[in-house]
């Protein structure tokens, strides 16, 4: 900006901040004092002493070790799997001619609109039917197909600013389609491929709903979590040591991946530019 | 099947080449079939595994709750016509009503309150990009904390003892006070609108940054040097300029609020009396808890009405766009 930024407007905007922090920082207060102290709120400071415990105890009290890994499973198969097909998928719906090209993308980009409530109800019959409760593949199958519907138009849109005459080129030398992808596509495309499994990776790890009608034996974190959250359960240390538990890796990702986040989020649900 | 395009026969390793410079493509020396295909069949086997992975979610789940919103399913039981049966005893049901008037008031509130605050913070920081750098941050942070987690933290916020952080903000000026927020009906929907906000702003604060980011630096420069003070160049420069952002900020937060599910299940299951209860959260307690699958599948076509409605100009915009 030119000219002196009005002290004023940093002011508030830090004042403002600050408040917005207060009910993350309030949990991780939480977590670090022992029940007693904090039975009349986090801030109290009428004795104040700092303790590990309720991170030591909360494994056995949730089973949030199981959680964690079946998260990261989960999180991980799904990010992968959309990584790996919407670059394909991409390529073909930019550079290559076959018929119903225009309607099929048509449809896949703007199902983004589409609520998740959409699936539960007919995904619950099938799976039901098909013997896939409880199996990992009833989550990671709409995880990865829902993701197509934001990451091909994320990606396709990269493609738009792709050399043409390095496509050419590739081909005068003999490439087929799928060897240029391969070859000449791919290696040029990552970027946009990073901010998809990003995006993708997020939303898999904080799901909530399809984990919980799908999943029984082993579910993710946010799961245990909304069954902690609804009971009389008054180890506010646990619980709060359970939410940091749910929310450290995606939080942290989410911070260090900000600009990824960033492009990737304008396309997904917005306009192009 | 994109496996073995990917990880197929690759080029012998190290870094792949161009086409610059008349060096020969790697993949151009194989011999394999896959890498001789023509266009169309080349380009129905890269698309096939996403045509598989949407159809069985996306297609399928779509035209299949349109079908049974027809039908009247109770659990097991087989499903009996009763063409706009479910439609009719929705719109007699005031539950259902109640919902609409919820989901109405949920999503204009959480919109609202999320775009004007995040469009403000994104004004006063463009002020000082630099300086304010980790207060975005810091607001940014609560849009990456998951929604499960931040619903969790206003539980401990909103409790109704005097634990509660709002019931001792208010206990400084009225001592003793305690009021249960997410128990008592007339204050838990605007205590589930405030929780939602707070983690919604993140977005638009992004988006409106990047709008007002975007205005061309002799513009500002031009009304400095005729000696504009800050507020008026924000009324005047910024605020107008910024509005592309503050659209799509609009309508993504629109979107997602009419879509909400998880912090209304943690925060307030819908209750007190079922009066938090949105479509999306109506539907899936009708299809899932009383295993009403017609009645849920109905209330989620209604849903998906509003949503088409929403994003009208957007789909508008994207179907113009794909090329």
């Amino acid at each position: 900006m030119i000219g002196r930024a009005p002290r004023w407007a940093i002011a508030i905007m830090g004042l403002i901040a600050l408040v917005w922090i207060i009910p993350l920082f309030g949990i991780v207060v939480l977590s670090v004092r022992p029940v007693g102290e904090t039975m009349l709120g986090w801030w109290r400071l009428d004795s104040f002493t700092l303790t590990l415990s309720a991170w030591q105890r909360v494994w056995d009290r949730y089973p949030l070790a199981d959680a964690f890994w079946t998260t990261a499973f989960l999180a991980g198969v799904s990010t992968f799997l959309t990584m790996l097909l919407t670059p394909a998928a991409a390529y073909a719906f930019h550079f290559l001619k076959f018929r119903f090209r225009r309607l099929l993308l048509i449809v896949i980009i703007n199902a983004f609109v589409l609520p998740q409530q959409v699936v539960i109800i007919p995904l619950f019959r099938l799976w039901r039917d098909m013997g896939l409760m409880d199996n990992f593949a009833a989550v990671v199958v709409p995880y990865v197909g829902l993701s197509f519907a934001w990451s091909i138009f994320l990606v396709k849109n990269f493609l738009e600013d792709f050399p043409k005459d390095l496509i050419e080129a590739a081909r005068i030398d003999g490439c087929g389609p799928v060897a240029t992808f391969r070859h000449v596509v791919l290696p040029n495309m990552l970027s946009p491929v990073y901010a998809v499994g990003i995006l993708q990776f997020l939303w898999t790890w904080n799901a909530l709903l399809l984990p919980m009608l799908y999943l029984r034996t082993h579910v993710p974190l946010p799961v245990v979590l909304a069954r902690v959250a609804g009971t009389y359960d008054l180890n506010w240390d646990l619980r709060a040591v359970a939410a940091l538990i749910t929310t450290a890796v995606p939080l942290i990702v989410f911070i260090v991946f900000q600009r990824q986040f960033a492009a990737g989020s304008q396309a997904t649900s917005g306009g192009k530019e | 099947m994109s496996n073995g395009v990917v990880n197929g026969e690759t080029a012998p390793s190290g870094p792949t080449s161009t086409a610059r410079g008349g060096r020969a493509i790697p993949g151009a020396a194989h011999e394999g079939r896959l890498w001789r295909l023509s266009d169309t069949p080349a380009a129905w086997l890269l698309i096939l595994p996403v045509l598989v992975f949407f159809s069985i979610s996306v297609v399928y789940p779509l035209a299949e709750t349109i079908r049974l919103s027809f039908f009247d399913i109770r659990g097991l039981s087989a499903p009996r016509y009763v063409g706009l049966g479910n439609y009719i005893a929705l719109f007699a049901d005031p539950l259902f009503r109640n919902t609409i008037v919820t989901a109405l008031i949920f999503t204009l509130g959480v919109t609202a309150i999320s775009v004007s605050i995040g469009w403000g913070l994104a004004m006063l920081s463009a002020f000082a990009p630099a300086q304010t750098m980790p207060f975005r941050m810091m607001v940014f942070a609560a849009f990456g904390i998951s929604e499960t987690v931040s619903a969790y933290m206003w539980i401990m916020i909103l409790r109704p003892d005097q634990a509660g952080l709002l019931n001792s903000i208010i206990g400084i000026f009225n001592p003793g006070f305690a009021h249960a927020w997410l128990g008592d009906q007339n204050t838990a929907l605007w205590a589930l609108i405030i929780a939602a906000s707070w983690s919604a702003v993140g977005l638009p604060l992004l988006l409106c940054f990047a709008a007002v980011q975007a205005i061309p630096k002799s513009v500002l420069e031009a009304a400095y040097m005729d000696g504009a003070r800050p507020t008026s160049i924000m009324r005047h420069i910024m605020m107008p300029l910024s509005l592309p952002g503050v659209r799509v900020a609009i309508f993504i937060n629109l979107l997602n609020a009419l879509r909400a599910f998880d912090i209304i299940f943690v925060l307030t299951g819908g209750g007190p009396v079922r009066s938090t209860e949105t479509i999306g959260y109506f539907m899936y307690r009708e299809s899932m808890t009383q295993f009403k699958l017609g009645y849920g599948a109905a209330a989620t076509v209604v849903l998906l009405i509003a949503v088409l409605v929403v994003s009208i100009p957007a789909i508008l915009q994207r179907t113009a766009g794909a090329k």
